[in-house]
């Protein structure tokens, strides 16, 4: 069986009919010029967001110096990182990438097909639970984790110990595997939303067809559902394989104390621990990791190109499940089982460690509240919540617009410059966050002096929206793949206007899509810390700027009771989400 | 060492240790203006401080880098220091280099946004001679009064030290096997057994192989390095991890943080050969928005009102005189002799021997 092929995109595109209509529907549908025009904002706009702090970074990688400082351009950085060191550490960190990657991406592939294409039981309530592991810093799940899986007092060796007797560690969290487990922690619920709500949003008679067929359910899953996935598939692996690439914590916890080198430990370590910083160095090398992306990427288009993935079409779309019997059972308990272990192994831990004096050390005469009292006494801390949420809500929501618009254009038309609008977006999530973050400092104190950005709010903002652009973009443009030309023909043909036709179709379509991107961007935003530290100004410092000030004086605990916080708006967010996306699907 | 007996009461006096540095904190920042007055009759004197004075206070603002990360202290300080002048503090924390390279790129764009650093002595070099980024020190009425030995040559007002010293797990190590001084730390009895502070990157860790290297030798620093030391770059995490059990020592760790693990199966111990410091202090930042200002604050730094407050933290003051009438635990850090420091000059070089000898 194969999958269906519709007519190519850009035969659609090119005989699309040209409306008419205002200046506003001319620039984004027919009019040459005002086509051109909203074009060349989109590309200033995504230019001064990427570009221009990667033009820094490149300009500090080909000079001496950082920006502002006497020296000569030369390309020592580039020969500097040419060394038979770094390329074992390249193999190494994409021998991890690739090993935390594969498994992540399959264990996702699984449970978005459970929460979304099965009957399995309490899917609901399953969704928003297995999701939450991704929202805890990476710090509080490396405390737990170091808690739960050290080799001498890790719970689960205790455990393990007395059970069986061994003398030797189940596990060991200070390793190869060790490391892996913690990125796959983040990886694995990612991946997840990022391809549930395509899962949820795909015709689901191809799959009666082939059941119909005689295959198997196995086969069904494999042939037709995975296939159709393809674009969304693609997009995750190479997502969540750069961002693996680019992963810091989980080496800095882990893999330092084992001895494992990874390229953002060099470049950290570049960065921060030497005499004088070696921008240089750090700036090169991540443009050289940005190179071989760039390869990636490449490769994604390629396998993608002149194929359609579409499975929402105007014929009779019905989102249904699969009935597994008594399997639902085993696909529940699959999912409990990575709940167990992603959330309520760690997060259990938070929050026991919330009511303790110390993290770790629980026994009665410990008990407190003294670090709710805390954290809820501070007034940085609820200054810092006021700023996050309004970066978060403002961050998002003009994230989401401009990945909208951006793969809306990328993937809906086949204008002059839909491809360039897509790799610039692409260009932050190649970049590892450490160096970006130089690079927004660079960019925005280096502009002429009445452009008010730096040490505002507004350079955190501008910094925020370029580091989820890559996000928004990816799950939109999965979210439109999906789309049948069909639909948007057919409104046009009813009379209906293009701004009609985008509420009424695109926008109420890719709608669960854009809430999903919208909370992972918000929740980006909320544990951003990168570029925060270097652009936040007394006044408008954000959570993550109080979580490592509390890191920094030895406040797990109280780092633990804001994690907890996170979570329980996690957990809202998400239940309002969902039950919103109902409410949508249920009216269409 | 004095200290090391007097400390094996650690555990059980830091919660009065700790009500007491909070008590004594709001005695002395209350008695501010009784002290000030006391403290500096010559010089308050002086026309031209008053001038400085009253221009501190028009300007109204201070804006603050520091590299302390999260300390509860500098904002209590800043509060006190507000009081006394009636000067806000704009207090902006972040990690050593992340300051610096804010710092020089405000300054190479034109963007005059701070006026003090609060930073080590090693940075304020590099500011200085790299990034020229700073002011010549100026001449306040405390800063003649602190010890010699705290006078540089850097323009960094010094403020106080920062001491580094041995922890252990008392649930893991015997009180007679307890490690007395640096060179106990290489016995063989400790191998696999020491968390260490990583000695190849700037950092706890290279502070101890710089002042060992230099004042026992590389023989020493080869014997610890065949412990199999375990590497962190996490203090206070990996002070969390020893008392859990994981190791039965880490080191080198910072003395003042003995209060924050009061209740733990922990010791603190100052090595008999003393302890490696780290000197903290203050530089004006050139073209400083609020020069008075700084050069107010700057001087409030060097008042025997917080010099007694870090004191009573643990940490070395460099005003003498300062630790009178502290528990003699706190004391007994406070004034813990000191070992040695780092040397930026030479940093490139020890780095490069550091990455060598630990590989």
């Amino acid at each position: 069986m194969t999958i269906i092929h519709n007519r190519p995109l850009d035969d659609i595109a090119e005989t699309a009919p040209t409306l008419g209509g205002n200046a506003l529907t001319r620039a984004f549908s027919g009019g040459s010029l005002w086509r051109l025009i909203g074009m060349l904002v989109l590309i200033l706009i995504l230019g001064f967001l990427t570009i221009y702090p990667l033009a820094m970074l490149l300009y500090g990688s080909l000079h001496s110096t950082p920006p502002g400082m006497a020296g000569e351009f030369n390309l020592n950085g580039y020969r500097s990182i040419m060394t038979t060191q770094n390329l074992i550490v390249l193999a190494n960190t994409i021998g991890i990438s690739l090993a935390k990657t594969i498994p992540s991406l399959t264990i996702a592939v699984f449970l978005a097909w459970i929460v979304a294409r099965t009957d399995t039981p309490f899917r609901g309530t399953l969704e928003v639970l297995i999701t939450l592991p991704f929202f805890i810093p990476p710090i509080l799940t490396a405390m737990a984790w170091g808690m739960l899986a050290n080799p001498q007092v890790g719970v689960i060796n205790m455990v393990w110990r007395w059970a069986t007797g061994a003398t030797d560690p189940l596990v060991n969290i200070y390793s190869y595997g060790g490391v892996i487990w913690h990125m796959c922690q983040y990886s694995i619920p990612f991946l997840f939303l990022f391809m549930v709500d395509a899962f949820r949003a795909m015709d689901p008679s191809l799959e009666e067809s082939s059941r119909m067929c005689g295959a198997s359910r196995w086969t069904t899953f494999r042939k037709i559902t995975l296939l159709l996935m393809l674009p969304v598939l693609t997009s995750s692996f190479m997502l969540s394989f750069i961002k693996g690439i680019e992963t810091f914590e989980s080496a800095l916890f882990f893999g330092l104390p084992a001895g494992i080198k990874v390229i953002t430990t060099d470049i950290y370590e570049s960065i921060n621990h030497r005499a004088t910083p070696d921008y240089q160095y750090a700036t090169s090398l991540s443009f050289a990791i940005m190179g071989l992306m760039f390869l990636l990427v490449i490769w994604q288009w390629w396998m993608l190109r002149g194929k359609s993935f579409q499975t929402v079409t105007g014929k009779g779309f019905r989102p249904s499940v699969m009935e597994l019997g008594p399997w639902r059972w085993v696909t529940f308990a699959f999912c409990v089982l990575f709940f167990f272990i992603t959330v309520v192994l760690p997060i259990g831990q938070l929050m026991l460690g919330s009511f303790f004096r110390f993290f770790g050390f629980y026994t009665y005469d410990m008990l407190t509240l003294e670090h709710y009292r805390a954290v809820f006494a501070n007034s940085e801390f609820w200054r810092a919540v006021r700023n996050t949420m309004v970066l978060g809500l403002l961050g998002a929501t003009a994230t989401m617009a401009l990945g909208a618009i951006v793969a809306y254009i990328s993937v809906r038309t086949r204008w002059r410059g839909r491809n360039l609008i897509d790799s610039m977006a692409w260009l932050p999530w190649m970049m590892p966050g450490m160096v970006l973050g130089v690079g927004f400092l660079w960019a925005f104190a280096m502009l002429p002096g009445p452009i008010p950005i730096y040490g505002t709010i507004w350079a955190l903002l501008l910094a925020y929206i370029a580091l989820g652009t890559p996000v928004s973009v990816r799950v939109m443009t999965g979210a439109y793949h999906q789309l049948s030309y069909d639909l948007e023909e057919c409104s046009r043909v009813h009379g209906a206007t293009w701004a009609q036709t985008m509420w009424r179709i695109m926008v109420a379509l890719a709608w669960p899509a854009f809430a999903v991107g919208w909370v992972l961007t918000f929740f980006g935003i909320m544990r951003e810390l990168s570029a925060s530290i270097l652009l936040y100004s007394v006044g408008s410092e954000t959570l993550a700027v109080v979580l490592m000030k509390l890191w920094a004086n030895g406040n797990a605990e109280q780092v633990s009771v804001i994690g907890l916080m996170m979570m329980l708006l996690v957990i809202v967010f998400r239940w309002v989400q969902l039950g919103f996306i109902k409410s949508r699907i249920s009216k269409l | 060492m004095t200290t090391n007996t007097s400390m094996t009461s650690f555990i059980q006096k830091t919660s009065a240790i700790q009500k007491w540095s909070r008590r004594f904190f709001m005695a002395a920042a209350g008695s501010l203006a009784i002290s000030a007055a006391a403290g500096m009759p010559a010089f308050a004197q002086d026309a031209e401080w008053q001038k400085v004075i009253e221009a501190g206070k028009k300007e109204g603002t201070l804006v603050l880098y520091t590299a302390l990360v999260g300390q509860p202290s500098t904002k209590q300080i800043a509060e006190a220091f507000t009081k006394q002048y009636g000067i806000s503090v704009e207090v902006l924390e972040a990690r050593a280099s992340e300051i610096r390279e804010r710092v020089r790129v405000e300054q190479a764009a034109g963007r005059f946004a701070a006026d003090v650093m609060f930073t080590s002595e090693g940075q304020t070099m590099l500011y200085d001679k790299e990034d020229k980024s700073v002011d010549p020190l100026p001449v306040t009425p405390n800063s003649q009064k602190i010890s010699d030995k705290f006078k540089l040559k850097v323009p960094m007002a010094s403020v106080m030290t920062i001491p580094y010293g041995i922890m252990i797990n008392t649930g893991l190590v015997k009180p007679a096997d307890e490690p007395k001084s640096w060179k106990d730390i290489a016995d063989p009895k400790w191998q696999g057994k020491i968390l260490s502070d990583d000695p190849r990157a700037i950092g706890a860790g290279y502070l101890w192989f710089f002042s060992t290297y230099d004042k026992i030798g590389e023989d020493y620093v080869k014997k610890v390095a065949s412990q199999k030391l375990v590497f962190t770059r996490d203090q206070r995490e990996s002070q969390r991890r020893t008392a859990r059990g994981e190791y039965s020592i880490y080191m080198p760790v910072i003395m003042t943080d003995f209060s924050d693990l009061k209740g733990l199966p922990v010791k603190f111990i100052i090595p008999e050969e003393g302890v490696p410091y780290v000197l903290y202090g203050n530089v004006m930042l050139k073209k400083a928005p609020h020069p008075n200002a700084a050069k107010l604050y700057l001087d409030f730094m060097q008042s025997p009102v917080v010099q007694k407050i870090y004191a009573g933290l643990g940490y070395g003051p460099v005003l003498s005189g300062m630790t009178e009438g502290l528990p003699a635990d706190v004391k007994a850090i406070s004034e813990a002799k000191l070992y040695g420091t780092t040397d930026t000059t030479r940093q490139n070089e020890m780095l490069a021997k550091s990455k060598d000898i630990f590989k």
